[in-house]
């Protein structure tokens, strides 16, 4: 009992602010150990001969380090991330510069630097794009006073949205669209003219175009689009990914054939990262789906209250901004796994192994639960 | 309306687009479980995906100077998937594509290939083989650049599948190089280094298309194959091609059943060449076991032996003084039930032990053993394995044959063994060991483990790098050895192979001839070695010669083996200027003033003699030849010059000995007017190209 009670004291002293997210983020943690194990089953066999362990001691490490991420977020008053966030912002401008030119190569983009010393894979999007949003956030709140006015209000968030998305979508034309496309969404809860997002909608058009033919990507953007519209009308033109999902989606059925049993695995293409859905769907089938969907619709609402309660206007949009970024890319991971949009790289949040995305998305939500922690304490 | 409640407002808003998204996740998913469910799971049935290894590239065979002795190369075969390039570049390309495939395979007609292709286009065909042949690198890379293809995999649908194949540059010593075959069965280097030359092989996902074909799903590879080592033999390919031919030759000659040439470098034990011919049909001979080295090459030895005993018995006796006579008697020895016989029918009678053991006398060694070793045979047995040879070499080829001594403890040892042992029968070894033995007299008494492998090479770096081991530092004693050497070299000099003497350099070895042991009986075939080293005042390499059941009034080591192994050696010499002894040779000029021209050019001279009425004479026609005055005519000689060493142009006239020395790749200054009087490179030694050469004209 009293062991009990001391574990009551210290998580009150410790872990602060929206508990329903941080039980939330505890389960995608379980979950995302349970799947990427199974996912890396057969890479892991291949890569280190038989020594499955290690994918699954490395990723449990890295959903710690994310927690550990996001605890150590959550402790920081959401304030200081205005001044942190725009200092962030300029690191990435040099980094994604450097990434692209001279970044590792995967899949024939190269979206890697690798960091010395430590000889860590890091990806500077996952930092841009939290970043930026942050900074959108605080630049909204600034300006909510003044927020027709086109050109002391508007030009700088454009600026900033157009060169970080821009320069993203030189090696990642996905993950530059969903981020952009989050912006417009962030502008419009902050309120921002419809007319002047319209407009908005028309540069980011152009300058995506501009982007794709100078980066490394227009061919294979052009390519995902064109088959994902003609498998329409042709299921012959179905993308072999994409087959390779539906099949494993179809063979889960409802309650799927169980923990480490996907067959799929084995021919789905990073099936521990951007086609994690369809493993959790044919091991846990459509009960698993309903229960991560659920998982990402209640986060956003945890996130929409903390927005709610939030005195000041900084930390609404910030809680909400954030929320929709990750939910948002977690929504179009799975549309894609189902094959309601274009093949994409986009990981799920929480979910899909990899270090630099587990770790953001833990620096994220941290600071969701730290402008949560204001309405919780006073 | 405050900004708060309008900031929430919108935020409502925007959740519940995504709620609606998420809605829709949700009926995407009943729809591709419920509606299209047994659709895609027919498709899974059929759509035949499987991992397939991917061979990682067999590493290289090299020679001991680097050259390739067997490598494997990457071919290609042409597929294609029709459905991919779009309607424009199709219809436009198509053509030109018919044309240059139907003049590059040269099979089908152009509107074959034509028809052929836009057929499975039509019937939307996504793998079409469009020849089987095996393309390489090269071509590959030209058949790139052609329409459609020049658009590479993902937009002109043009696929080149790898395929490997090892090739031998040099059709040399099959049997030693090897196989291996798809069950990892073989045998050589190719099989005794599998596990360096093979790599690991690695997976891809592959998709199974109409025919029983293959096609890589993705570009790469799931698991990356990683490529074998190159290993460094010690094959030095023109001794090997020296030997293999010198053995082949005679092995028709004679019509052999089998015969094995084995070459070692004297102080670092490598082979340096090795040969193994059987015989595959009338006078046609091909490699097809390794004699040299495995079981099937065990075999009483013969004669050879006898140095073995001779050193046992100069061990034990230091006494023992090889001008002493020794009673060889009228050819026979009656010992219990059986006779030993000399080869001479008569007998050598009295003779000096070096004479017996230069014309092989079986009843010399058997009465020096019985004197001996005859109370106790056991010692002699124990110098057998105290020098070292009743142990196998632990070769670097796979399948060495174990050398059968035996013992007096042996049920099999009988009151003729340690008589008959001591001439070679009742025992068993390898050409190989008996080779590394011989070795050891070589190379003063260090008896080396021969080696063929020196290192393992991965990509320019060295893995592993092998050493010969010493099986025995100092097999004798010093005294011992120079005896032994002499015997060998009286073998040659006046013994059973006399007729390899040779004046410009010294042979040492033994000649064997072994009745071959047939169901229990010897028989009236024979097997013919012969072992030794070469020069024996300085041994370089040594070599063995081995030829099984030679047919014919021949039938001796003498006769059939060693003139192969004379063949071997003069190669070697020939070519091997390092062997040479530097004798500083002196080309005397005719005295007098006649002929002035002393040598020069043949044609020339004989044009000007004949213009000028002198007579002259020659015997042959040469490029360069000597004046050489014969009484009243100028006999022309022969002034030929062999590539590496200094020509002679001395009494040349400047413009020729610059014609040829220039030629050399020398860089001629000169002194003085008229002829060459003198070269300050000596006749016949070595040069560097580009060296400079003074000549002093006069």
């Amino acid at each position: 009992m009293e062991n009990i009670e001391n574990i009551k004291i210290w998580l009150n002293n410790n872990i602060k602010g929206d508990r329903y997210i941080w039980m939330i983020i505890t389960a995608f943690g379980i979950i995302s150990i349970l799947v990427v194990y199974s996912a890396t089953g057969t890479l892991a066999y291949k890569r280190m001969s038989g020594n499955v362990e290690y994918y699954l001691m490395k990723h449990s490490l890295l959903v710690i380090l994310g927690i550990l991420a996001m605890w150590l977020a959550h402790k920081i008053d959401y304030r200081y991330f205005a001044g942190l966030s725009k200092l962030a912002l300029w690191i990435s401008v040099p980094l994604l510069i450097y990434t692209w030119q001279f970044g590792t190569t995967l899949n024939e983009a190269s979206r890697w630097i690798t960091i010395p010393v430590i000889n860590q894979a890091f990806q500077p999007s996952d930092l841009a794009k939290l970043a930026l949003i942050a900074s959108l956030a605080h630049m909204l709140s600034k300006k909510q006073q003044k927020i027709q006015e086109f050109k002391q209000a508007f030009i700088p968030m454009l600026g900033w949205c157009g060169a970080i998305c821009g320069l993203i979508a030189l090696s990642d034309f996905s993950t530059a669209l969903l981020l952009f496309v989050t912006c417009l969404l962030l502008m419009f809860i902050g309120r921002v003219p419809i007319k002047y997002l319209l407009m908005l909608c028309m540069t980011g058009l152009l300058a995506g175009t501009i982007a794709l033919a100078a980066g490394q990507r227009l061919n294979t953007a052009v390519n995902r689009v064109k088959h994902f519209v003609s498998s329409f009308t042709n299921p012959d033109e179905v993308p072999f990914q994409a087959k390779q999902s539906y099949i494993a989606i179809a063979s889960g059925g409802v309650i799927g054939k169980g923990p480490g049993q996907s067959d799929q695995r084995n021919f789905l293409p990073h099936p521990y990262s951007d086609f994690i859905f369809a493993i959790i769907l044919e091991e846990y089938g459509l009960m698993g789906g309903l229960v991560v969907l659920f998982l990402y619709l209640m986060l956003l609402y945890r996130g929409m209250r903390t927005a709610t309660y939030s005195d000041k206007a900084f930390g609404g949009l910030l809680a909400a901004g954030l929320s929709f970024a990750i939910v948002l890319q977690a929504l179009v991971n799975m549309g894609v796994a189902v094959g309601l949009g274009p093949i994409t790289g986009l990981p799920l949040p929480f979910l899909s192994m990899g270090g630099t995305s587990l770790l953001f998305m833990g620096v994220a939500i941290g600071i969701v639960i730290s402008v949560s922690k204001e309405k919780v304490e006073t | 309306m405050n900004i708060k409640n309008s900031i929430l407002i919108r935020v409502r808003l925007a959740f519940i687009v995504v709620f609606l998204f998420g809605l829709a996740i949700i009926l995407r998913i009943v729809d591709i479980q419920f509606f299209e469910g047994s659709n895609w799971m027919k498709i899974a049935s059929e759509i035949g995906l499987k991992y397939r290894t991917v061979k990682a590239t067999r590493g290289n065979i090299y020679s001991d100077n680097g050259s390739l002795i067997a490598t494997s190369l990457p071919f290609y075969r042409l597929a294609f998937d029709p459905s991919i390039p779009t309607q424009e570049l199709f219809k436009k390309n198509i053509d030109s594509l018919a044309i240059q495939l139907s003049h590059f395979f040269k099979d089908k007609q152009v509107k074959d290939y034509k028809r052929i292709i836009q057929n499975a286009r039509i019937s939307g065909r996504k793998y079409l083989i469009l020849n089987n042949r095996k393309i390489n690198y090269q071509e590959k890379k030209q058949l790139q650049q052609w329409p459609i293809f020049r658009e590479g995999r993902m937009a002109g649908g043009v696929i080149f599948e790898k395929a490997e194949t090892r090739l031998r540059p040099f059709a040399l010593s099959d049997r030693t190089i090897g196989f291996i075959n798809e069950n990892n069965k073989g045998a050589g280097l190719e099989y005794s280094f599998n596990q360096y030359l093979a790599g690991k092989d690695g997976q891809a996902l592959f998709q199974k298309m109409a025919g029983g074909n293959w096609k890589p799903v993705y570009d790469e590879s799931t698991i990356r194959p990683e490529d074998g080592y190159d290993i460094a033999s010690t094959i030095n390919i023109n001794i090997q091609d020296v030997t293999e031919s010198a053995l082949n030759r005679a092995l028709i000659q004679h019509d052999a059943d089998y015969g094995c040439a084995v070459v070692m470098e004297t102080a670092t034990g490598e082979i340096k060449a090795i040969s193994n011919l059987s015989k595959v049909g009338t006078e046609k001979y091909r490699e097809r076991y390794n004699y040299a080295v495995g079981d099937q090459g065990l075999t009483e030895p013969g004669s050879t032996f006898k140095l073995v005993t001779m050193m046992a018995l100069m061990q034990e006796n230091p006494e023992l003084i090889l001008d002493d006579t020794i009673a060889t008697g009228n050819g026979s020895y009656r010992v219990y039930d059986r006779i030993i016989r000399d080869t001479k029918p008569t007998g050598y009678g009295n003779i000096s032990i070096k004479d017996a053991f230069a014309k092989s006398s079986n009843i010399a060694m058997a009465k020096l053993v019985k004197k001996q070793f005859g109370l106790n045979p056991q010692n002699y047995i124990d110098y057998i394995h105290k020098m070292g040879i009743s142990k196998p070499l632990d070769f670097q080829i796979m399948g060495e044959g174990t050398p059968y001594i035996k013992s007096p403890k042996d049920a099999s040892w009988s009151g003729i063994s340690l008589l008959w042992m001591s001439y070679g029968y009742e025992l068993k070894l390898t050409p190989l060991q008996t080779l590394a033995f011989y070795n050891a007299i070589a190379n003063n008494g260090v008896y080396l483990q021969p080696i063929i492998v020196k290192k393992i090479i991965k990509a320019d770096k060295e893995v592993v790098h092998f050493k010969p081991q010493v099986v025995n530092p100092k097999i004798c004693s010093e005294q011992t050895l120079q005896n032994a050497r002499q015997l060998l070299e009286a073998v040659v000099e006046n013994g059973t192979a006399s007729n390899i003497k040779e004046s410009h350099y010294k042979i040492a070895g033994k000649t064997g001839t072994a009745q071959k042991l047939i169901n229990g009986k010897y028989s009236r075939k024979y097997y013919t070695s012969f072992v030794g080293y070469f020069p024996a005042e300085k041994p370089k390499y040594s070599c063995i010669v081995v030829i099984d059941n030679p047919k014919g009034y021949k039938q001796y080591g003498s006769d059939v083996a060693a003139p192969v192994f004379k063949e071997i050696a003069d190669k070697i010499y020939a070519s091997d200027i390092a062997m040479h002894t530097n004798y500083p040779v002196k080309y005397t000029m005719a005295k007098g003033i006649f002929p002035v021209i002393q040598a020069g050019h043949q044609f020339d001279l004989e044009l000007i003699c004949k213009k000028l009425g002198i007579s002259q004479k020659s015997n042959s026609h040469e490029e360069w030849v000597r004046a050489q005055r014969n009484d009243n005519y100028v006999a022309w000689q022969s002034n030929k010059h062999q590539s590496d060493l200094m020509p002679n142009v001395n009494g040349m006239t400047l413009r020729d000995a610059l014609f040829i020395l220039e030629n050399q790749g020398l860089h001629v200054i000169y002194k003085g007017t008229g002829r060459v009087k003198s070269q300050s490179i000596p006749v016949g030694n070595k040069f560097k190209k580009g060296s400079t050469i003074l000549l002093k004209l006069g």
